[in-house]
């Protein structure tokens, strides 16, 4: 109620302060003026263009909205526009007071593209900090639901991967590599709304097993073919402006507009279909007997004798195939249809999309509908307003992935033995061969085929804005932005028994878990834009205020009639009571910013933000974050004009300061937890209310201190080169501390079954990251009928865990298992997410090298250690492998990772070849652990099991078959491998109709094509897929493969028309 | 100029308009906070009372026996019983990796942590300074902590001690020192004082603490550390309120919640029957199938009486009756599908499988003290997860024995008639004859009879240092009956001055390196 009457004041004060100017602009608008739009040709607005009446010294200059006002002399015939780096256009005056003017581009320069820069746009050329920026061409086309999977390999700096190949599922975007252990994803803010955090889904744990990859796309939800540009704000000097929450990085889209002149009418359209990558050499039946009879003659084995069956396995057939049964071939097809256009003084863009994917992954799926329109009007000479709506409801259908349960596990060691289907149609449970049981119980055909995953998604986002021209230099601008959101999460499984009593799906069981969240926001500042001489000066001033709410409820029932998938159909489950809860938040900042520029030479930036957030306790709400850089354009210098081998050379220095909030609600206080258990005590029948957690009052802002250096060079004319080094440093994170037990505390945050007291969220610890960006851009050949460019991209970063909130503090990512195995340990000066476990040392194959080597806690025996079993390093020398001998066996963090593309044009026809890479990580193969356990028949393995020791092959790579201990099986270095791969990521081709068949048809252009995503990928990883990212986006779980959703490859068609 | 006056307005709207202080403040709409919460005497004394309850539990369920009874050599655990310790508290062989020792530590330290951080969160609720109704709470809550550390202290000897977990966690230093045991004791005292001096004479529900509460574990506090004059003094105190006296019905004081806060408790653990860790579970592991697998399927027998116990009462005293369940026991109250006329505890089978009816444990007995019976059980409340029987920490007949043997002191005997009368008090109850003169070792017996399974005994021990206490433990008979009645014997190895006290769990030594040097002063 509060908060309404609030914000409804600050509205009040922002159409105050509009009503306002008003008033005062109206005294001096009266003689003829003239106002307008400059742009380029792609409608993106033109910042500091000069705009003068020819043969007069009237002049003025454009603002961040491309727009400029000018009162015209008598006499006033024709206006010049010129930009640097464009073509100098006439424009020649008419009755109308208003134009728009599009600038093309004299040369083959990118340093004239305007840069969304946050609350407005810059050139490039002024630009003094790191933010690289990519356009709609680089993601159009692409068939993936998220815009964010879009950047992969396109944008320095940025580290992009797939987390999962689970369509629209969670993409790790990394902004010069780890800043945080908490939530790494970058601020998105698509026409100045910030999209919320990471949306996921679940439920798959409610069903049994491990919940899996629950994290959706947070861009799944745009339609990528809407986008303009893209600008990734990446060192603090830029992100300063936005203050709290940018410390990740920023990343700025712009969606599309109108432009005045005719209007436009354009159907995208492609379809594809998508297949697995490869699969992987799992053992057919006739090997799998083969198999299982070798074994026989190992040691220790436990087999005494072959089963009739698999006496002579040349009789058998191949027996199931459980890669084919649980892939398939996905399809995937979008349908983007847009009018845009505008006349005079009002500008538009409607669209509508459809995108329907289906997963190489059986019975999984991502589908969106999505409509956007955005009006501008300019309502008077000063006045301009515009509404911007986007709706969109997405649905996706989940696997489980990542754990022993998931289906690509399951598929993996799954014997062959075992159908997909009995006789009588029912899924299979195990089979049983004269009395030995085959298989896993979990037919992951009916594990996928049963359970109903889905994440729905209904959301509403937007703006509406004012902007007033108070003088020709001052403008002010009023937004308010607002996101609604529905999710609708839902878990179902059906119980299934066969008629034979066999459980293939029991019970029957729905979870629902609906939640609904609101976002508003209101912008309001002022712009100064002014050029006198040689000087430039803007300057932004503004103030925001933003809430946040989310409700959510959850409630799960079983015992479903007729399985119908239905709350309505069951009991509520007593082991799963409804739950739910109400979140909010808000924050107020102040913020400013001064560009100069002095003779186009000397550039300097100097930005602040004061920060409010309800996230910590009433005395450190407040946040401080200033941001300077500076630059010097060396080739507008008298002394380096007129080389011809540098055009261009500018240098960059920036600093900034940044913040996050991004503590839990509430965290910074003592929060009281009702026991509703423990009614009765002493004969009360209230609830007590117990300390939940301790507060921790001086809880604040975790801070990114970012240095950056930068080079942009033109070369000859015609190769644009970007470097940045940069070294960013996070202290104060964000911590939940974990204390040992005598401080009496829970000892395992935060959710201990017992009712603990959970232990406070601290300010400790920091992580270092160094890096270098690169980018290349390289116009090669510009010829009327050819034309080929390269664009090169190279980040590098290292990063360091330099401490935590104390000394051998230890953060650790376990595995997804009923009993969690830890993988990764992160300990100060390791990086973030370390691979920790055993070294191996070869096998053993001698009775000498068994008696000598380290005690490994088993007898020397066939039962215990024998030939071929895996010796280990003894680390600490004390005779005995112990967890002590344990250390840091792989990095999961690339050194670096790199993108090619090239693109060539020959007339009507281009070509595109985008390679992307990634050198220098290590991969965790946890599914090796059971694809090569050699442990038991009765699962399958991989066919390099075949090259294991035995007494007849003791070179064997693979250490023997032991049913009778796991000490082949510790977390080593031995399932360790190289992740480094280079992938054909992208061929397309594409042919633009002539324009003489198109007039025919009333089309102005028809671009047909066909394109290749992920066709080849040159690795020495022996899984599905080297690109495996994070584990819902933990940094503490990267690069772990088991049972992991791999990337589809795809190979589509499609048009791009324009009528 | 006209023009920049535009500015001015503009300017002030945005940066004075701005919004009010109280936009950026959002407390929880999920629950209470301390902002809002503990503002009246029924919030305070609903988060006191969680302390006499499930902060507790990780003791109670198991490690409750394994170090005051099975340490003491009043119980056995079952053979190999992995969840007591695979027989290493029979043997003196505990690990710093055993499971029960670690729960014993997260027990206490956690029974102490909630009542710190709660001492903490009411002195900060606290904003009125005239609200009463925080002193008892935070009195209550100094005397929970004073036990925690009193039996930390007796438990691991020398140990951390906390006092502020906010701090330790914001410090980014947690390697808290070991304090000296004497140290660790007098923070306890400390405690127990405080809460003397702030508790009420008379509890304002029965069975919370009062000051005589406090005096009575502060007397028992001297007595571990040997200030005898203190000891005796301090109970003396309570015998004078005049506010306890012995409970007429010894047998039933164990085993019917109706007993429950009774005119000799002055400290004990609530519980309430039907759930996981805030239910009084003892029954569940130490009895007897026949009795509650029927209704519960429980009744382990986990833990059960040594035969060196069995040997100890003396001839005619009814504690040994009103605490064991031998041959012949019966309950005509505890009625299940079994034993649809009342149980009756039944060995007969001795030396064959035990069926629905008969049970054979190692020494042919099952402790009753704690056993609250089957769902039909004369009308407790109990459910497979537990029953509401009270824990006592601290009863009147302690307090009276604690006054005899402070007067006693170092003497070797005693005459005194005040001493006399306390002892005779305690022991005449149990149908024994008055005695006329007082020994040490008199009173460690009457000691181990009176309070045998209620988790004290080996404290007792403890207290009289390590060669007696070798002496005792020793000679402990810690077997078996075989099938022929014959005893497979087994004793402790008691060895080394070390094995007085348990030792710090390994993961805390892992955490907090400092744990494994020297213990420090904290005074």
């Amino acid at each position: 109620m509060k908060t309404t009457c609030r914000m409804i004041k600050l509205l009040k004060r922002g159409f105050v302060s509009i009503f306002l100017l008003l008033l005062l602009n109206h005294s001096y608008a009266q003689n003829r003026i003239i106002t307008g739009e400059v742009t380029d040709t792609s409608g993106s607005p033109l910042l500091g263009a000069t705009v003068t009446v020819k043969n007069s010294r009237a002049a003025t200059s454009t603002d961040v909205n491309g727009r400029f006002t000018l009162h015209l002399p008598p006499n006033a015939k024709a206006l010049m526009v010129s930009f640097v780096g464009m073509q100098t256009k006439e424009v020649a005056l008419t009755e109308n007071n208003i134009v728009s003017v599009a600038l093309s581009a004299s040369g083959a320069s990118s340093l004239n593209d305007v840069v969304v820069i946050g609350y407005g746009s810059i050139r490039r050329s002024n630009v003094t900090s790191a933010i690289s920026s990519i356009n709609e061409k680089d993601i159009k086309n692409i068939p993936v639901a998220g815009a964010d999977q879009m950047l992969q390999g396109k944008v320095p700096g940025v580290t992009v991967t797939s987390n999962s190949g689970q369509p629209g599922g969670g993409v790790s975007v990394l902004i010069r590599g780890i800043t945080t252990v908490n939530n790494n994803q970058p601020l998105y803010i698509i026409d100045g709304v910030p999209v919320p955090l990471s949306t996921t889904s679940g439920g798959n744990d409610y069903l049994g097993g491990i919940n899996g990859q629950t994290q959706e796309s947070p861009l799944a939800t745009l339609n990528p073919s809407d986008i303009v540009s893209i600008d990734v704000l990446k060192d603090a000097s830029a992100q300063a402006i936005y203050g709290a929450e940018g410390a990740n990085g920023v990343i700025q889209i712009t969606t599309k507009h109108g432009t005045a002149g005719v209007g436009k009418l354009e159907y995208d359209v492609y379809y594809g279909q998508q297949k697995i990558q490869q699969k992987l050499p799992i053992m057919n039946l006739r090997e799998y007997a083969t198999y299982f009879n070798s074994v026989l003659n190992d040691s220790a084995s436990g087999v005494t004798d072959t089963i009739g069956e698999f006496k002579d396995p040349s009789l058998l057939g191949p027996g199931t195939d459980w890669q084919d049964a649980v892939f398939q071939t996905g399809n995937v097809q979008n349908h983007q249809l847009s009018f845009s256009g505008g006349q005079g003084k009002s500008t538009y863009y409607f669209s509508g999309n459809y995108y329907d994917q289906t997963g190489i992954l059986i019975n999984s799926g991502f589908k969106r509908y999505s409509l956007k329109a955005s009006l501008d009007q300019q309502v008077k000479s000063w006045l301009k307003a515009g509404i911007n709506i986007n709706l969109s409801s997405t649905d996706q259908r989940i696997s489980v992935t990542d754990g022993q349960q998931s289906v690509i596990a399951a598929a993996l060691y799954n014997s062959p033995a075992v159908p997909v289907k009995t006789f009588d149609g029912n899924y299979a449970s195990t089979t049983t061969i004269q009395n030995i049981g085959f298989g896993n119980s979990q037919n992951p055909v009916a594990l996928a085929a049963l359970r109903n995953v889905q994440a729905k998604q209904s959301k509403a986002y937007g703006s509406v804005y004012a902007d007033v021209q108070i003088t020709k230099d001052l403008s002010f601008r009023n937004q308010l932005n607002y996101n609604f959101q529905l999710n609708n999460n839902s878990a179902f499984q059906p119980n299934v028994v066969n008629p034979d009593g066999t459980i293939i799906s029991s019970p029957s069981k729905l979870r629902v878990d609906k939640a609904n969240s609101y976002y508003y926001g209101l912008q309001t500042y002022l712009t100064y834009n002014h050029v006198f001489d040689k000087h430039a000066l803007n300057v932004v001033v503004g103030h925001e205020a933003s809430y946040n709410r989310y409700d959510e409820s959850q409630v799960s029932v079983t015992g479903l009639t007729l399985n119908i998938q239905s709350l309505g159909a069951g009991t509520p489950d007593p082991a799963s009571p409804a739950g739910g809860g109400i979140y909010d938040g808000s924050s107020e900042s102040y913020f400013a910013r001064i560009n100069y520029t002095y003779d186009n030479k000397y550039s300097l930036s100097l930005s602040g933000r004061r920060d409010g957030s309800s996230n910590f306790g009433p005395d450190k709400r407040i946040g401080y974050f200033p941001g300077a850089s500076a630059g010097w354009t060396i080739t507008n210098e008298n002394f380096a004009k007129g080389s011809k081998i540098l055009n261009y050379l500018k240098l960059r220095i920036g600093a900034g300061s940044i913040g996050t909030s991004s503590a839990p609600n509430n965290a910074y206080s003592t929060n009281i937890r009702l026991a509703n258990n423990a009614v009765g005590l002493f004969g009360s029948s209230s609830v007590p209310g117990v300390v939940a957690n301790v507060g921790y009052p001086a809880l604040s802002w975790e801070s990114v201190i970012t240095y950056n250096a930068g080079v942009d060079a033109n070369l000859f004319k015609r190769i644009d080169v970007t470097v940045d080094v940069y070294r960013k440093v996070t202290s104060k994170l964000l911590l939940a501390t974990t204390l040992p037990s005598f401080a009496g505390l829970d000892p395992n945050p935060p959710n201990n079954s017992y009712q603990e007291i959970e232990p406070p969220y601290t300010n400790a610890g920091q992580i270092t990251n160094t890096g270098i960006d690169v980018g290349i851009t390289s116009h090669n050949i510009q010829t009327k009928n050819f034309t080929w460019n390269t664009v090169v991209v190279f980040s590098h970063y290292k990063n360091t865990l330099d401490k935590l909130y104390a000394p051998g503090i230890i953060l650790f990512g376990k595995s997804q298992a009923f009993a969690p195995v830890t993988l990764t340990e992160s300990i100060a000066g390791q990086a973030l997410g370390s691979f920790y476990g055993y070294v191996t040392d070869g096998l053993y194959k001698s009775m000498d090298e068994l008696t000598k080597g380290p005690n490994q806690g088993l007898p020397v025996g066939p039962q215990g250690l024998w030939l071929g079993d895996v010796r280990y390093k003894d680390l600490d020398g004390d005779g005995k492998i112990t967890p002590a001998d344990q250390t840091f066996i792989g990095n999961p963090n690339p050194k670096f990772t790199y993108g090619l593309t090239n693109n060539f044009s020959y007339k009507g026809f281009d070509l595109s070849v985008f390679l992307q890479g990634v050198y220098g990580d290590d991969i965790f193969n946890y599914s090796r652990t059971e694809t090569e356990a050699e442990f038991s028949v009765y699962t399958n393995q991989l066919s390099t099991v075949l090259n294991r020791y035995t007494s007849s092959n003791p070179n064997g790579v693979l250490p023997r078959y032991n049913q009778y201990s796991q000490n082949n099986l510790k977390i080593s270095n031995r399932f360790i491998e190289n992740g480094s791969y280079l992938r054909i990521q992208t061929v397309s081709l594409g042919y633009n109709l002539p324009a003489n068949w198109l007039t025919k048809v009333k089309m102005s252009t028809c671009r047909i094509y066909v394109s290749g995503q992920n066709l080849y990928t040159f690795t020495k990883y022996s899984g599905f897929d080297p690109e495996l990212g994070a584990f819902n986006g933990s940094v503490l779980l990267q690069n772990i493969d088991y049972g992991h959703y791999p990337n589809p490859r795809s190979l589509t068609i499609g048009a791009n028309i324009v009528f | 100029m006209k023009n920049k006056l535009i500015y001015i307005p503009a300017i002030l709207i945005l940066f004075v308009a701005g919004c009010s202080k109280s936009y950026l403040n959002r407390p929880s709409l999920n629950g209470p906070t301390l902002d809002n919460y503990y503002t009246n005497a029924e919030q305070v004394e609903g988060a006191t009372a969680l302390l006499y309850n499930q902060v507790w539990y990780s003791w109670l369920d198991k490690a409750f026996h394994c170090i005051g009874e099975v340490y003491g050599g009043n119980m056995i655990t079952s053979a190999g019983d992995a969840n007591y310790g695979n027989n290493s508290y029979v043997y003196f062989t505990v690990s710093a990796t055993d499971g029960q020792d670690l729960l014993a530590w997260q027990a206490f330290y956690k029974v102490a942590g909630n009542a710190t951080v709660l001492i903490n969160t009411l002195q900060q609720a606290r904003t009125d300074a005239n609200a009463s109704y925080f002193d008892p709470g935070i009195a209550e809550a100094r005397f929970i902590r004073g036990v925690a550390y009193f039996f930390i202290a007796r438990t691991f000897g020398d140990a951390p001690i906390v006092s502020d977990p906010v701090a330790l966690a914001g410090s980014g230093d947690l390697n808290v020192p070991r304090y000296l045991q004497k140290d660790v004791l007098r923070f306890a005292l400390n405690d127990l004082e405080a809460a003397e001096a702030a508790l009420p004479e008379t509890p304002f529900q029965p069975g919370r603490v009062t000051k005589y509460s406090a005096a009575g574990m502060e007397a028992k506090l001297y007595l571990y550390m040997g200030d005898y004059d203190s000891a005796a003094l301090k109970a003396n105190e309570v015998i004078q309120s005049g506010k306890y006296s012995l409970y007429p019905d010894y047998e039933a004081m164990f085993t019917t919640a109706k007993a429950n806060n009774n005119s000799e408790s002055l400290f004990a653990l609530q519980w309430i029957a039907g759930g996981y860790s805030y239910s009084n579970d003892i029954q569940a592991y130490a009895g007897p199938s026949t009795l509650l697998k029927p209704d519960f399927g429980t009744g382990y027998s986990s833990v059960i009486p040594t035969i060196d116990l069995l040997n100890a009462y003396e001839p005619g005293d009814k504690r040994k009756q009103w605490s064991i369940m031998q041959e012949g026991f019966s309950n005509p109250n505890w009625i299940n599908s079994n034993f649809p006329n009342g149980f009756t505890y039944d060995t007969s089978l001795a030396g064959n499988s035990d069926d629905a009816t008969h049970i054979t444990t190692g020494t042919r007995s099952n402790s009753l003290k704690y056993i609250n019976g089957p769902a039909s059980n004369g009308g407790d409340p109990t459910s497979a997860f537990g029953d509401a029987l009270n824990l006592y920490i601290l009863r009147y007949a302690d307090v009276l024995l604690i006054y005899a043997e402070g007067v006693l002191g170092v003497n070797a005997t005693t005459t005194d008639v005040s001493a006399l009368n306390a002892f005779n008090l305690v022991h005449t109850r149990a149908g024994l004859p008055p005695v006329t003169s007082l020994t040490k070792d008199m009173i460690l017996h009457e000691r181990r009879v009176e309070f045998a399974f209620e988790g004290d005994y080996w404290y007792d021990i403890q207290r009289q240092g390590f060669d007696k206490a070798k002496d005792i433990i020793n000679a402990q008979e810690r077997g078996t009956y075989n099938g022929d009645g014959s005893i497979a014997h087994q004793h402790a190895n008691f060895t080394d001055a070390s094995q007085l006290y348990l030792p710090i769990p390994s993961d805390e030594v892992v955490a907090d390196p400092e744990l494994a040097k020297p213990a420090v002063p904290y005074f």
